[in-house]
C-alpha cells in the first residue's frame, strides 16, 4: 500500500518537474470510454508503441464536444497530434475550425454500411442507435419507430437530451430521417411515452434503466453484445425497427499544427489494422471499422442487423441542427 | 516593569494587513477569475443581442422555470431543515442522533448520479416506497417532473440547512439558555427569545446558498425533470458552449445567472451581517431545553425517524445495488481491486489538500469580513459564492484560457483540480465557519485587545479552542465535496489515472454497471468515513482539554529545560 | 502622572455630553463618584481605549495616549464581571496577561502559582472559570492585573457582590499595589471601598 502511494505521489509530482515532452511522443486527445482501463485505449497504446518506437499519450476529455472545444481554445498552440472520438454529429464543427489536416491515407479497407470518402476524418468504429429493452419487463417490444410513436402511454421509455448527449442527438436525427417535415408532430405523439430525458447516456442507463424504471432506453444496437459476452445474460436486447436505424460513425483526425504529422499518419494508418480494431468490439462495444473476419466476437452475430441504414450528411446536420432542435423543443414544451 | 508601549509588536501576524490582505487576495482572485472566464468567452465571440432574452420564448421559459423550481426547492429545504434542527436541538439524547447527523452531512457531497440512483430506487416508478404505497393506498405518485426535482433538491439541501441551523441553535449562549430553561419558556416565546435570534444570523446565508445550488442544478433537473420543459439556465449554457459553440450566448446566459444569484446574495448578506454581541460564557455544558419533554418529545422522535428514513432509504438502495459489485471486486482482487485502491489514494491526494485549502481560504476571507468594514464584508461574502453561480464549464474555460501558457501537462491538472475543488467548497465552508467565528463576544474581545492577544495569538487562544469542531466539520465538507467531484476533474484533461468518481464514470461508459454500482457504494463508504473521522474531535473533547493543560505544562517547562 | 484634560464623549443619538478633567500621581487612587448612568464606566472605557473621545487629551508621563490602541496603553481594566476567558483555565487566563502568546518562563509560571497561593487558591491552575465562585473569579482577574504589571489600574465596581472576606483580601492586594507606585482609578458605589482605597475624589 505504501509503495502504491509513493508511486502515486511521484506520478503527480514528477511531471511537474519534467513537463517538456519527448520528441517521439504522440499526443492523442480522446474521451474516457476510449482511454479507460476497460476501453480499447490501453491495448491500442501497447500495440502501437510496440511497432512505432514512440510514446503514445492520451489526454482524456469529457466528451467529443470537449475535445473539440479544447482544440478550439488552444488553436495553433495545441499539444494534440491526433484527435480521436469525434463523431458524425461533431465533425462538421471540427472541420470549420480549420485546425485539422488531410489524412491522405487509403480508405479501401473500411467496412462501413455507407460509402466513406472524407479527406479529414478517418472512421475507427461505428454503430446504430437503437432502443435497448429489458426482455423480462417487455416481452414484445415495438417493431417500428411508428409503433413506438403510437404506443399506449403504459410503454415508457428513457431517452437522452439532444442538447447534451450524442445518442440524444442521434434520435433527433433518426426521427428527422424517417419523418422529415412531420418530425414535430411525431415527437408530440411520442412525448407521452417518454418517462424522462436525461443529460447523458450514463445517467439514464445507470440511474434509471438498471433500476427498472422503464423497460426501454435509447442506446446502441451493440449494447446487448456486452451484456451477452461479459455479463453472460440475454436479458437486454435491442429492438429492431422496420424503418431502419440511424448510423453513428466515430472518427479520428490529424491536427494541423502538429509537429509529428508523420507519426500521426502512421497512427491513423495503424487505426485501420486488426491490431487496433480487435480492441473495438468488446472494449468500445461498437462495430470495428474494418472487416475483422473470425476475430469478430461471436455475440456480434446475434445483434440486430438493420436492413436500412439511415444517415444524414454531416454538413446538412451542422447547418440544420439548430432549427431541428427548436422544432423538437416546440413539440416537447406544451 | 515592561516596556511601554508594548503589545502590537509582540504578536505575530497582528498587523491589520495580515487580517485583510490574504482574504482580499482570495476574494479578489475569485472575482477576477469569474470576470476573466466570461471575458475570455466574449473575446472569442461577441455578446449577442440582449433582447434575445425576452424575445426568445424558449429562453424566457427557461429563466422562469429555473427561478420557480429554485424558489420552491429552497423554501421547502429551509422549512424542513429548520424542523430537523429544532427537533435535534430539543432532543440532544435522541438515539442514533450522531448517525443521523452523519447522514445529513453525507447527502450533499454525494455525486449526483449516485444520489439519483438511490432516490430512484426508493421513490421512482418502481421504487420500494412507491410500490409499497401504491399497493396499500390509492395514492399515485410520479417522480418525474417538478416533484422529482424538488424531492432531490430537498434531499440534497435540507440536511445541509439543518446541519448549519443546528450549529447556530447550539451556539446560543448558556446564560440565555439557562434563563429560558428556568422560566420554562416554550412555544412561541422560546422561539422568540432563544431560537429565532440564533437562527436569524445564519438563515439568509443558507437561503442564498441553497437557492444558488438549486438554481444552478443540472443533471438532477434533467434526469428527474421528465423532459425539456424542465430546463435550467445551466443546461442552456452547457448547450451553447458544448454543442453549439456559441460562446457569446453562453456568456450572456452566464451573466444572467450571475446577476440573479448575485442579487439574491447581496440582498441576503445585507440582512445577515449583525454580529453576535452576547457574552458566550461557556460553550460545553448541555443545558436542557424546557420544551423537549412529553408530547413534543414523541413528535420530535417521529419527525426524526421520518427524516432518517427519507435520507437513509436511498443510501440503503445504493448499498443494495452496490454490494454485489463491491463483494466481487473484494473477493476477486486483481486489477479491479488495485484500480479501486489507486483511485482511492489519488482521490484523497486531491481531496485532503482541497479541503485544507478551502478551510484556510474561508478563514482568511472571514477574517476580511470581520475586520474590513461592511463593504469588504459584503464583497467577501459574495465572492466566496461566485464559484457556485458561474457554471463550472465557464469557469473552467476561463481558467484554461488564463493558465494555458503556464499549464505544462495534464498531471499539473491534478493540483489545479485540488485548487478549484477547494474554491468550489468555499461557499459551504464559509457558511459553516461564519457563525462560530463571529461568536466572540464583546467582553472577551475587549479583554483580548487590552492584553494584546492579537494576530496569531488571538487565533491560537481565542478562536481555535472554540472552532475545533466547526473546523473539523468544515474540513470534512471540503474534503467530501472534492472526493465526490466529477465535474471539475473532467474539465482538466485527466490522464489515464482516474479518481474514484472518474473511475465510476469510466465503468459506466464501458457498461460495467455492477462494478460501477460497487464503486458508487465504495465512494459512499469513503465519504462516510471522512465525516466520521473529522467528527471524532467532538467525542473526545473532555479528554482533550486535559491534554491541553498537560501540553501547556510541558511547553512552559521545556523552555527552561 | 495620569493627566486627563477636557475629555469629552457623547453616545450617538443622545444629548448628554460628558466632560472629564483630573490628575492622579504615582501611588495614588482616585475614586470616581456619581449615581448610575453618570458616566463612570464610560470614563474607564475611554481611558482603556475601548471608546474614542470626541475631544480632549489623556497623558501619561507627558505622553499622549489618545491615538494608541488598547493593547499599547499602559492600563489594565478590572470589571465587576466578565474578566476571564471562559474557555481557558486559570493558569492560561493569568498567563495571557503576562505574555499574549503564553510564552512563559519558569519564573513567570512560578509567579502565577505563588500568586494563586497568596490569595488562597493554591493548586487552582487548571480549573476552568466556570467552576469558580464569584470571589475566586475576581481574585484570579485581579491577580492577572497585578502580574501584568501595568502602571495604571482601572477598577469598575471590582468588589461589588463579593463576600466580606474576599473584599478584605482584594482590598489589601490593591493597597499593596498602590504602595508600589501604581495609579488606581476606581469607580465604586461602595463607600467603604472609597474610604479605604481612595486618596482623592472626582464627583461627576
Amino acid at each position: 500500500m505504501l509503495r502504491h502511494s509513493l508511486t502515486l505521489f511521484a506520478g503527480i509530482a514528477l511531471p511537474l518537474l519534467a513537463s517538456g515532452q519527448g520528441n517521439n511522443t504522440l499526443t492523442v486527445y480522446t474521451h474516457p470510454s476510449f482511454a479507460a482501463e476497460w476501453g480499447p485505449g490501453p491495448g491500442v497504446k501497447e500495440a502501437f508503441e510496440h511497432q512505432c518506437d514512440c510514446t503514445l499519450e492520451y489526454v482524456v476529455l469529457d466528451s467529443g464536444g470537449d475535445i473539440l472545444q479544447r482544440l478550439r481554445l488552444e488553436g495553433n498552440s495545441t499539444d494534440a497530434d491526433v484527435v480521436l472520438g469525434l463523431d458524425t454529429g461533431t465533425m462538421e464543427t471540427a472541420r470549420q475550425t480549420g485546425l485539422l489536416a488531410p489524412h491522405s491515407i487509403a480508405l479501401e479497407s473500411l467496412d462501413l454500411p455507407i460509402d466513406w470518402q472524407d479527406s479529414l476524418f478517418v472512421p475507427y468504429d461505428w454503430g446504430y442507435f437503437a432502443f435497448v429493452y429489458d426482455t423480462e419487463q417487455l416481452p414484445n417490444p415495438p417493431k417500428s419507430l411508428e409503433e413506438l410513436v403510437n404506443a399506449p402511454e403504459e410503454l415508457q421509455i428513457i431517452i437522452q437530451d439532444p442538447r447534451t448527449s450524442t445518442p440524444g442527438l442521434g434520435l433527433l436525427l433518426w426521427m428527422k430521417a424517417v419523418y422529415g417535415e412531420q418530425a414535430g408532430e411525431k415527437w408530440q405523439a411520442l412525448s407521452d411515452n417518454i418517462l424522462t430525458t436525461t443529460k447523458s447516456w450514463s445517467d439514464g442507463y445507470f440511474s434509471l434503466f438498471m433500476n427498472g424504471e422503464a423497460p426501454m432506453i435509447l442506446s446502441y444496437s451493440t449494447s446487448p453484445a456486452y451484456h451477452m459476452a461479459v455479463d453472460k445474460t440475454d436479458r437486454y436486447q435491442a429492438a429492431e425497427f422496420d424503418e431502419g436505424h440511424y448510423l453513428q460513425v466515430e472518427v479520428a483526425a490529424l491536427v494541423e499544427p502538429s509537429e509529428q504529422k508523420a507519426l500521426a499518419r502512421d497512427f491513423l494508418q495503424f487505426m485501420l489494422t486488426a491490431d487496433f480494431q480487435r480492441h473495438i468490439p468488446l472494449k468500445n462495444v461498437m462495430y470495428p471499422a474494418i472487416d475483422l473476419g473470425d476475430e469478430l466476437p461471436e455475440v456480434f452475430d446475434r445483434l440486430i442487423q438493420p436492413d436500412n441504414t439511415l444517415f444524414i450528411d454531416p454538413a446538412t446536420v451542422a447547418e440544420k441542427r439548430k432549427s431541428w432542435l427548436d422544432e423538437w423543443l416546440n413539440a416537447m414544451i406544451p | 516593569m515592561r516596556q511601554f508601549p508594548f503589545g502590537s509588536t509582540q504578536a505575530p501576524l497582528s498587523h491589520p494587513g495580515w487580517q485583510i490582505g490574504p482574504g482580499l487576495i482570495i476574494a479578489g482572485s475569485l472575482l477576477a477569475l469569474t470576470i476573466a472566464g466570461l471575458a475570455a468567452l466574449l473575446w472569442q465571440a461577441h455578446l449577442p443581442e440582449v433582447a434575445e432574452l425576452w424575445q426568445n420564448r424558449y429562453l424566457g421559459n427557461v429563466i422562469r422555470f429555473t427561478i420557480w423550481q429554485a424558489t420552491l426547492s429552497t423554501a421547502l429545504s429551509l422549512v424542513l431543515g429548520l424542523l430537523i434542527a429544532l427537533a435535534l436541538a430539543r432532543q440532544p439524547r435522541f438515539r442514533g442522533r450522531s448517525l443521523l447527523l452523519r447522514m445529513m452531512e453525507l447527502s450533499l457531497v454525494l455525486p449526483t448520479i449516485v444520489a439519483v440512483s438511490g432516490l430512484v430506487g426508493v421513490y421512482g416508478r418502481h421504487g420500494w416506497l412507491t410500490s409499497v404505497v401504491e399497493h396499500w393506498t390509492t395514492v399515485r405518485w410520479n417522480l418525474y417532473g417538478l416533484n422529482g426535482i424538488v424531492l432531490a433538491h430537498v434531499f440534497f439541501n435540507a440536511p445541509l440547512a439543518g446541519r448549519i441551523l443546528l450549529q447556530a441553535l447550539e451556539s446560543v449562549p448558556a446564560p440565555r439558555r439557562r434563563v429560558a430553561s428556568q422560566l420554562g419558556l416554550t412555544g412561541w416565546w422560546l422561539w422568540r427569545t432563544l431560537d429565532w435570534p440564533a437562527v436569524r444570523r445564519v438563515l439568509p446565508g443558507i437561503a442564498a446558498l441553497v437557492f444558488t445550488l438549486c438554481f444552478t442544478s443540472f443533471a438532477i433537473v434533467m434526469t428527474l425533470g421528465g423532459g425539456p420543459a424542465s430546463t435550467t439556465l445551466e443546461v442552456a449554457i452547457y448547450q451553447s458552449l458544448r454543442f453549439e459553440f456559441d460562446f457569446g450566448r453562453a456568456a450572456l446566459l452566464a451573466i444572467v445567472q450571475l446577476a440573479i444569484c448575485g442579487a439574491i446574495w447581496l440582498f441576503m448578506v445585507r440582512r445577515g451581517l449583525s454580529a453576535n454581541l452576547s457574552p458566550q460564557r461557556s460553550f460545553s455544558e448541555t443545558i436542557r431545553r424546557p420544551d423537549g419533554q412529553g408530547i413534543t418529545r414523541l413528535r420530535d422522535a417521529a419527525l426524526l425517524v421520518c427524516i432518517a428514513l427519507f435520507l437513509l432509504l436511498p443510501l440503503a438502495a445504493i448499498l443494495l445495488q452496490g454490494l454485489p459489485g463491491l463483494v466481487t471486486v473484494a473477493v476477486d482482487g486483481g486489477t479491479s481491486l488495485a484500480d479501486l485502491a489507486e483511485a482511492t489514494l489519488r482521490s484523497f491526494a486531491i481531496a485532503l489538500p482541497a479541503g485544507a485549502f478551502s478551510v484556510l481560504s474561508a478563514l482568511l476571507v472571514l477574517a476580511l469580513a470581520g475586520r474590513g468594514g461592511p463593504h469588504l464584508a459584503r464583497l467577501s461574502s459574495v465572492a466566496t459564492a461566485v464559484p457556485l453561480m458561474v457554471p463550472p464549464i465557464v469557469l473552467g474555460t476561463g481558467l484554461f484560457l488564463l493558465l494555458r501558457r503556464s499549464l505544462g501537462h495534464s498531471s499539473q491538472g491534478l493540483a489545479l483540480v485540488a485548487l478549484i475543488n477547494g474554491l468550489m467548497a468555499l461557499p459551504f465552508v464559509t457558511q459553516l465557519l461564519k457563525g462560530p467565528l463571529a461568536g466572540l463576544d464583546q467582553a472577551t474581545a475587549q479583554q483580548a485587545d487590552q492584553l494584546g492577544v492579537l494576530g496569531w495569538y488571538r487565533w491560537r487562544w481565542l478562536h481555535w479552542p472554540r472552532l475545533k469542531r466547526p473546523l473539523a466539520l468544515a474540513m470534512a465538507y471540503g474534503t467530501g465535496l472534492s472526493l465526490g467531484d466529477f465535474g471539475v476533474i473532467a474539465l482538466f484533461g485527466t490522464p489515464g489515472q482516474p479518481t474514484v468518481p472518474v473511475l465510476l464514470y469510466q465503468q459506466l461508459g464501458s457498461y460495467r454497471m455492477e462494478l460501477a454500482a460497487g464503486t458508487a457504494l465504495w465512494l459512499l463508504t469513503l465519504l462516510l468515513l471522512v465525516f466520521a473521522t473529522f467528527n471524532l474531535p467532538g467525542y473526545r473533547k473532555r479528554k482533550q482539554s486535559r491534554h491541553q493543560n498537560d501540553a501547556l505544562n510541558t511547553l512552559a517547562e521545556a523552555r527552561h529545560a | 502622572m495620569l493627566d486627563v484634560k477636557n475629555l469629552t464623549f457623547r453616545y450617538p443619538d443622545t444629548e448628554t455630553t460628558w466632560r472629564f478633567t483630573f490628575q492622579v500621581d504615582h501611588g495614588q487612587c482616585i475614586a470616581i463618584n456619581g449615581p448610575s448612568g453618570s458616566g463612570k464606566s464610560t470614563l474607564l472605557n475611554l481611558l482603556a481605549g475601548f471608546l474614542t473621545p470626541e475631544s480632549g487629551t489623556i497623558h501619561w508621563q507627558s505622553r499622549l495616549l489618545n491615538d494608541l490602541p488598547p493593547w499599547d496603553r499602559p492600563v489594565t481594566s478590572l470589571f465587576q464581571e466578565h474578566n476571564l476567558f471562559e474557555h481557558l483555565d486559570v493558569q492560561t487566563n493569568i498567563g495571557l496577561g503576562m505574555h499574549p502568546g503564553l510564552k512563559l518562563s519558569a519564573e513567570q509560571k512560578q509567579a502565577i502559582s505563588r500568586g494563586l497561593a497568596s490569595v488562597g487558591m493554591a493548586g487552582f491552575e487548571s480549573r476552568m472559570p466556570g467552576d469558580l465562585s464569584g470571589g475566586q473569579r475576581q481574585r484570579v482577574a485581579l491577580l492577572r492585573a497585578l502580574l501584568r504589571d501595568q502602571p495604571i489600574l482601572l477598577l469598575d465596581e471590582p468588589l461589588t457582590g463579593l463576600d466580606a472576606e474576599a473584599c478584605t483580601q482584594l482590598r489589601s492586594l490593591l493597597l499593596r499595589h498602590k504602595a508600589a507606585g501604581k495609579v488606581l482609578v476606581l469607580a465604586s458605589h461602595d463607600a467603604e471601598d472609597r474610604k479605604i482605597l481612595a486618596d482623592k475624589q472626582l464627583n461627576l
